[in-house]
């Protein structure tokens, strides 16, 4: 069953690239569109299957491959991952409607787009240590050629900087990875019998923060956070989609997957600095937003610090801050989409970013009303006003930080408060006011330019509104993700306001 | 007009100048131009003549109504036009009452100085006594208030005034797109000589205005004030409504605390001429209002000219009023040339140099009105 989220793409991916006859652009457009919808049809079907109630790896599939390397073909999903499956899907479905119908070169494009898809999909599901690496390793391939074919002026400084960022990434990872199974004395890069390994604490912070500074880099967390900026701003609208929307999650996942539930004591042991970390990724982020006149940029810095929440939320490792990082991996993902894909409209029909240029986008007649109002929402739910799924997630990882280390949160939601600045910001100059004279006969902007942005914004709406629709799916794995971690919190209250088994 | 005048020292102003007293005209004479003006002029004049008959009516029928609930529907209620009146599918009459209220604000003319005279006072109370003769509470009000019913009888003789002058505007304007379909109007200076015949023609028609109350008639603008249509309806209404205009209802926010508004009314450029044409998104901007009702009467020529923009029907108002703003600047011509001391084609220096002095004091406005934008 979850062999399928991965080969379809793949299979899709081949025969875009060998279909015989000519094809044009919007042809073929419409070809991996509809893969895509498969897939994502496909995706339903899991969560269909998908037992929700069950905090166990689920629908496994299990293949032997190279037992001799460790490596073995086994896939499996649970509450962590199962959100994350349908972020991929979705939002390669609509990063597929965001691209430019007359795009140059349109059958590789498609192709590496849907393999990107698939090796993320094969991350998410790959219950081997060596597996999730090939996976890793594997998305960067489409990943690089998508930001260097297909990107701006400087295409090709950002997605070599991208490439030896992640490529050393990938490197401490393997190390790390490398290092469980040896001194956890196993034979094989299996997750299941490696959740028994007994390393001892030292050991395991020293392969901890290999991991840390792997998927740091992945996430990415401040210093490690250079190549992101450089690549969104270089890179098409539907690859920033996809990049800011799910493949930096791939950190985040890996970091609580295998970080935090192989390596306990030594992430216990961490925790603090972790939080702290977490908190300067934050405020970093948010400050670096604040100064930023581009507006991807902007966005591309508001994702580090939106990050950073997750680490802390991690640190924390209680049921309710888990399930606020899954759920804000899910909401960053839709707000971050979302944000990419109202800038690219934005871009495409004004062609700059220039903060100081733009200005009045709203205007009912000649501007990007539309646009500019659901960018107003997108930066709300960023901000986390409540009726959206921003709000949602940042109140669980506040609310499930604070016992834990409660300085590092409230320093966190300082982080609150600056998203709204450098948002308000950006909204107030670029969408506010009259409409500067550059920008006074813009091309009008059609439905399917709204369409990803409609999407999106129901989805940040309907989930802000009914979170336990998507709570529901992780609840009983966050327990028992943060069954090893328990700790004493530094706050006491009486009587639990939340608990991990109510619903929200 | 400003009241204190000095020589301009500006390339644009001496070209426009030598434009008029050659001949010329303020808006360049272009096929494109002649299409949008009097395409707009077209749906205008329609506009203006439904403004014309409900103004008038609120005038005639509405007079002391102090609750006039179904003003806008001349007299002919009914559900169905409630309900496309609360829909919004309608011609938005307030248009036509901001125009008057900024007229009444801005006064000038011989209406506003009749207002203010013993005589007026005189035959609004007649009015006023005729009106309330069954009605004791309102009388203890007008002892109590003498001021407050004169008031709305002035405000009543600015609806009735307004709506005798859009009545010939609308005349103007239609029979004006009628030579244009038929061939004979095929420049922007005939346009603008067409405009000012019309002008020229009902100049000295009289201004009056007579409530029947009772069965019986009460003269509230009697023809002996000898008020006329150029001096005391269209010049007042041009200055108030094209140039001056009220800032509290522009595209743009004014700080008056920040004296950002002058405390001098004849130093307002808030008018029809300097509106900006592209909307900020705030609420209840009348001269959208205006570009909304146009909307529904353009010709079909207009109509598919503007569909063949960038944007098609999309900013359909913006491209209104753009086109409304050129038609606006050829009436100003007019009557900017029909209001010059002497011929503008004179001879004669010293005439010459009234007609210099004059013509500086009207384009020194305009400089900072859309005029240039409307050269491009």
């Amino acid at each position: 069953m979850l062999s399928l989220l991965i080969w379809m793409p793949v299979l899709g991916a081949v025969l875009l690239t060998v279909w015989p006859s000519k094809l044009s652009a919007v042809r073929l457009r419409q070809i991996a569109f509809i893969i895509m919808a498969v897939v994502l049809g496909w995706t339903a079907v899991v969560g269909y299957a998908f037992t929700s109630s069950d905090a166990s790896l689920q629908l496994r599939e299990e293949l032997p491959w190279l037992e001799g390397l460790g490596l073995s073909y086994r896939l499996s999903v649970d509450g962590l991952s199962f959100p994350l499956l349908v972020l991929n899907s979705l939002l390669t479905w609509l990063a597929l409607h965001a691209t430019e119908a007359k795009i140059q070169r349109p059958r590789l494009y498609y192709a590496l787009i849907l393999l990107l898809n698939a090796a993320v999909s094969g991350a998410f599901v790959a219950e081997n240590l060596l597996l999730f690496f090939l996976f890793y390793e594997l998305e960067l391939i489409p990943l690089y050629l998508l930001i260097s074919i297909w990107g701006g002026p400087r295409r090709g400084y950002a997605a070599t900087k991208f490439l030896i960022y992640t490529a050393v990434s990938g490197v401490l990872l393997l190390g790390a990875f490398l290092g469980i199974t040896w001194l956890g004395g196993m034979a094989s890069f299996d997750y299941q019998p490696l959740l028994t390994q007994t390393i001892p604490v030292v050991q395991q912070c020293w392969l901890l923060g290999a991991l840390l500074i792997g998927f740091g880099i992945k996430i990415p967390l401040v210093p490690f956070h250079t190549w992101l900026p450089d690549a969104h701003v270089e890179a098409g609208t539907p690859v920033s989609m996809l990049l800011a929307g799910v493949l930096l999650k791939l950190g985040t996942y890996g970091l609580i997957r295998y970080g935090m539930v192989l390596l306990p004591q030594g992430w216990e042991t961490l925790a603090p600095w972790l939080a702290t970390w977490a908190v300067i990724t934050t405020l970093y982020g948010a400050l670096m937003a604040i100064a930023q006149t581009d507006m991807k940029r902007m966005v591309a810095f508001s994702s580090i610090a939106h990050m950073g929440y997750i680490l802390l939320a991690c640190a924390a490792a209680t049921p309710l801050s888990l399930l606020g990082a899954i759920f804000q991996m899910v909401s960053h993902g839709l707000i971050s989409a979302l944000l990419f894909a109202l800038v690219g409209v934005v871009y495409q029909k004004t062609g700059t970013r220039n903060i100081e240029v733009l200005r009045g986008l709203l205007n009912p007649e000649r501007g990007l009303p539309i646009i500019g109002s659901m960018m107003v929402l997108g930066v709300m739910a960023s901000a986390g006003i409540p009726g959206m799924v921003g709000f949602i997630s940042e109140f669980l990882v506040f609310r499930g930080s604070f016992p834990i280390f409660p300085l590092q949160t409230l320093l966190s939601i300082i982080g609150t408060g600056l998203t709204a600045v450098y948002f308000l910001l950006l909204v107030n100059r670029v969408f506010f006011g009259r409409l500067s004279p550059q920008v006074t006969d813009l091309p009008p902007v059609t439905w399917g330019d709204r369409f990803p942005g409609l999407i999106l914004t129901g989805l940040i709406v309907l989930f802000g509104l009914q979170p336990a629709w998507m709570l529901n799916w992780s609840q009983a794995t966050t327990t028992v993700l943060a069954a090893p971690l328990i700790r004493q919190p530094l706050i006491t209250q009486a009587t639990p306001v939340i608990s991990p088994s109510s619903p929200l | 007009m400003t009241s204190t005048w000095k020589p301009l020292n500006s390339p644009a102003a001496d070209d426009y100048i030598q434009r008029l007293t050659a001949g010329g005209v303020l808006l360049p004479d272009t096929p494109i131009n002649l299409l949008e003006v009097v395409g707009i002029l077209k749906s205008y004049g329609v506009v203006l003549g439904a403004y014309a008959e409900n103004l008038c009516f609120i005038a005639d029928d509405q007079f002391l109504e102090l609750f006039p609930f179904f003003k806008y529907f001349n007299g002919k209620f009914s559900w169905p036009k409630l309900l496309r009146h609360w829909w919004h599918d309608r011609i938005n009459f307030e248009y036509a009452e901001y125009c008057m209220r900024t007229m009444m604000w801005h006064g000038g003319g011989g209406l506003d100085a009749y207002l203010n005279t013993p005589a007026f006072a005189q035959l609004a109370e007649q009015a006023i006594q005729a009106k309330l003769k069954h009605n004791p509470l309102m009388q203890g009000l007008h002892r109590l208030f003498p001021d407050f019913l004169p008031e709305q009888i002035r405000q009543s003789a600015y609806y009735s005034t307004l709506g005798q002058f859009w009545h010939v505007m609308n005349e103007i304007f239609i029979s004006l797109s009628d030579r244009y379909d038929g061939g004979e109007v095929t420049s922007i200076p005939q346009v603008v000589k067409h405009i000012l015949s019309g002008l020229v023609a009902a100049a000295s028609q009289p201004i009056t205005y007579t409530v029947r109350i009772g069965g019986k008639d009460y003269e509230i603008l009697p023809a002996a004030a000898g008020l006329t249509f150029l001096a005391d309806a269209a010049v007042p209404y041009v200055e108030a409504v094209f140039f001056r205009g009220t800032p509290f209802l522009g595209v743009v926010s004014y700080n008056a605390q920040a004296q950002q508004i002058s405390p001098d009314q004849a130093n307002f450029a808030y008018g029809a001429l300097y509106a900006d044409p592209l909307p900020v998104g705030s609420a209840g901007i009348p001269p959208t209002l205006l570009m909304q009702d146009m909307r529904h009467f353009l010709p079909e020529y207009l109509h598919d000219f503007y569909r063949q923009g960038k944007r098609g029907e999309d900013d359909l108002r913006v491209r209104i009023c753009q086109s409304f703003q050129k038609s606006m600047f050829c009436v100003t011509n007019a009557a900017v040339v029909g209001l010059a001391p002497y011929p503008l084609n004179t001879t004669e220096p010293q005439q010459q140099a009234a007609n210099q002095k004059y013509l500086q004091a009207w384009v020194g406005r305009m400089l900072t009105s859309q005029l240039p934008t409307v050269q491009e």
